[in-house]
């Protein structure tokens, strides 16, 4: 009764059914080599356009950041130390925050909605000025990094508040009651059902917010941190090179932003790996 | 730090102790040993202790001298003042004045590059100690810092962009001059500049308008690259200079337009500065004296701008 294994192909179809399965992925496979080769091609054909184009410029002077790259260059690991600092605070100010702005206690609500409401409502610029500043009015002195650091992580702690409360009340109504039916208290329900799932929504939206920090960090330059765009910008206008500093400055914050995309990536991948069907 | 260094602290501590005790044999000697050590010379007097009047308890002078170092701000987008090297590390005329004050002092010197603008607002809460940075004295300033006596005079200098085709004075009037953010070239333009002496200061061109970038080289470097939104450009002679010397597409416009008395700064929120401010003023004085900051002018701006002129 069972057929003769030998009519069959390593898919388990029958032998002409396999070789179209081949011919349908061989296909596949190229169409989307081409598709790389041609992105990879026009990514090319951009870029060194606008390449030449800055070139014709006849601005870049490539003697003068010859001398000057190592410097500059020289402030990525402060961008990244700031940038990874104010993202792991700012993580803690954001689950406080969507807590608060979840919490049917007044006071709590209110004092979370008024930090959302405030920093979300002044600009960050401002916001380092102040910690800076005027902090020290009141007798705070912050360290350079301290308060720069601060003011990035309050201001990204609000925006990503928001994101935290999405994800949480984006578990099903049904879980949390179906938990609660079995006697779970709410801060159980809140640590053991929704948080763990909330944080696999939110961790690719995390590196997101990662990706913009690298950018603003520029704006601690402001507090006597001798980061990239710092040393790009005082390099440059000293020596009435900032066009060519700036590009290189623009170029690192770029390439810094690639290699984190690619990680973030990977990172949403992982995370939604339990929703993909085997 | 050197032999010399402790030996001028030793004298202006022993100065400032005699002047407030009234008098003494350290007080008549001490001026002409620190006036006879020229800057470059490391002294061969071996034995003099280092200083030991107590500087007041949690003062300024008490914590530069407890902590060993200096810690000076500095603007590096200013030279010949000061700048950047490719390593790192700062050089120019306000950078070897700082260097020169703190080897005076006895202590090393370290340097921290916050916004010019958050210099001249005060408030620093401790986190630097002084600012060697060309501060013009103005009466507004004075409401938040302390200045020893003056280091050096610049001339403020009008240049107008090639562009403008302007060649005088009278030809900016009705036009828009920039100049540097919290700058006294941008209170001059505005009539607010004010150094609380009752000196005249003079008048902007009629009915000259303003706008400010966020330092002084940003000015000629819009020329430079083609903008024109304003044709005069407000500045330091020596950074004019340093402009036109670097090529950018600027001409002069007529003689300075005033002169500036710029001095050591410390912050009047900071720690007591009682002891250390006139310190600050006799090392100044010192270094005028001893020919050390003419020295120096000639080495960075090629001319000797320490004596008071305008």
């Amino acid at each position: 009764m069972v057929a003769p294994v030998a009519s069959r192909g390593p898919l388990g179809l029958g032998v002409g059914a396999e070789s179209i399965v081949r011919a349908v992925a061989a296909s596949r496979r190229q169409a989307r080599l081409r598709f790389r080769l041609i992105f990879v091609a026009t990514w090319l054909v951009l870029v060194g356009g606008f390449v030449i184009l800055l070139g014709s410029t006849g601005r870049i002077d490539l003697d003068f950041l010859g001398t000057w790259a190592p410097f500059i260059i020289g402030g990525i690991p402060i961008t990244i130390a700031v940038s990874v600092t104010s993202i792991v605070f700012a993580t803690i100010f954001a689950v406080a925050g969507a807590l608060g702005r979840l919490s049917r206690v007044a006071p709590i609500y209110a004092t979370a909605t008024l930090y959302v409401s405030l920093v979300r409502g002044t600009p960050l610029i401002v916001q380092v000025f102040f910690v800076f500043s005027a902090l020290p009015e009141f007798g705070i002195v912050l360290p350079a990094f301290v308060a720069g650091c601060l003011a990035l992580s309050f201001n990204y702690g609000a925006y990503m508040t928001e994101i935290f409360r999405a994800g949480i009340q984006a578990i099903p109504r049904g879980q949390v009651e179906a938990a609660a039916s079995l006697g779970m208290t709410e801060r159980q329900i809140m640590r053991r059902i929704v948080l763990p799932q909330a944080i696999r929504i939110v961790i690719p939206a995390i590196g997101n917010e990662f990706i913009a920090m690298i950018k603003d960090s520029a704006l601690v330059s402001f507090v006597a941190l001798q980061e990239l765009f710092w040393r790009a910008r005082t390099v440059g206008s000293s020596h009435f090179q900032s066009f060519s500093t700036l590009v290189l400055a623009a170029l690192v914050y770029w390439a810094l932003t690639i290699v984190f995309s690619l990680v973030q990536e990977r990172l949403e991948k992982r995370m939604a790996e339990s929703d993909v069907r085997i | 730090m050197s032999i010399r260094g402790r030996l001028t602290i030793f004298a202006t501590v022993a100065l400032v102790a005699g002047a407030c005790t009234g008098g003494g044999t350290a007080a008549s000697s001490a001026p002409s040993v620190a006036a006879s050590q020229p800057a470059a010379s490391t002294g061969t007097v071996a034995s003099t202790p280092p200083a030991s009047a107590a500087p007041i308890a949690g003062g300024l002078l008490d914590k530069v001298l407890k902590a060993g170092k200096l810690l000076v701000s500095t603007d590096p987008k200013y030279p010949p003042q000061s700048e950047l090297e490719p390593d790192g590390t700062f050089k120019g005329f306000d950078i070897d004045v700082a260097t020169e004050i703190a080897k005076r002092l006895g202590v090393k010197v370290e340097f921290t590059t916050p916004d010019w603008t958050a210099i001249t607002a005060g408030g620093w809460g401790g986190r630097w100690d002084a600012s060697v940075g060309s501060m013009t004295i103005t009466i507004d300033r004075a409401k938040v810092l302390d200045f020893s006596s003056p280091y050096y005079y610049t001339p403020a200098q009008m240049a107008a962009s090639k562009h403008s085709g302007i060649t005088t004075l009278d030809g900016l009037a009705g036009k828009t001059v920039c100049s540097g953010e919290g700058t006294t070239y941008d209170q001059w333009l505005n009539g607010t500049l004010n150094y609380g002496t009752g000196q005249d200061l003079g008048k902007p061109p009629a009915g000259v308008k303003t706008v400010t970038l966020p330092t002084d080289t940003d000015c000629p470097d819009q020329w430079k690259s083609g903008r024109f939104d304003f044709d005069g450009w407000l500045s330091s002679s020596t950074t004019v200079d340093g402009a036109i010397k670097a090529g950018l597409p600027l001409v002069k416009v007529g003689d300075p337009v005033f002169f500036e008395p710029l001095a050591v700064a410390v912050d009047k929120s900071g720690p007591p500065d009682t002891d250390f401010v006139p310190m600050l003023k006799k090392i100044v004085d010192d270094m005028h004296a001893d020919g050390t900051l003419s020295t120096m002018s000639m080495k960075w701006f090629g001319v000797d701008l320490t004596v008071a002129s305008g």
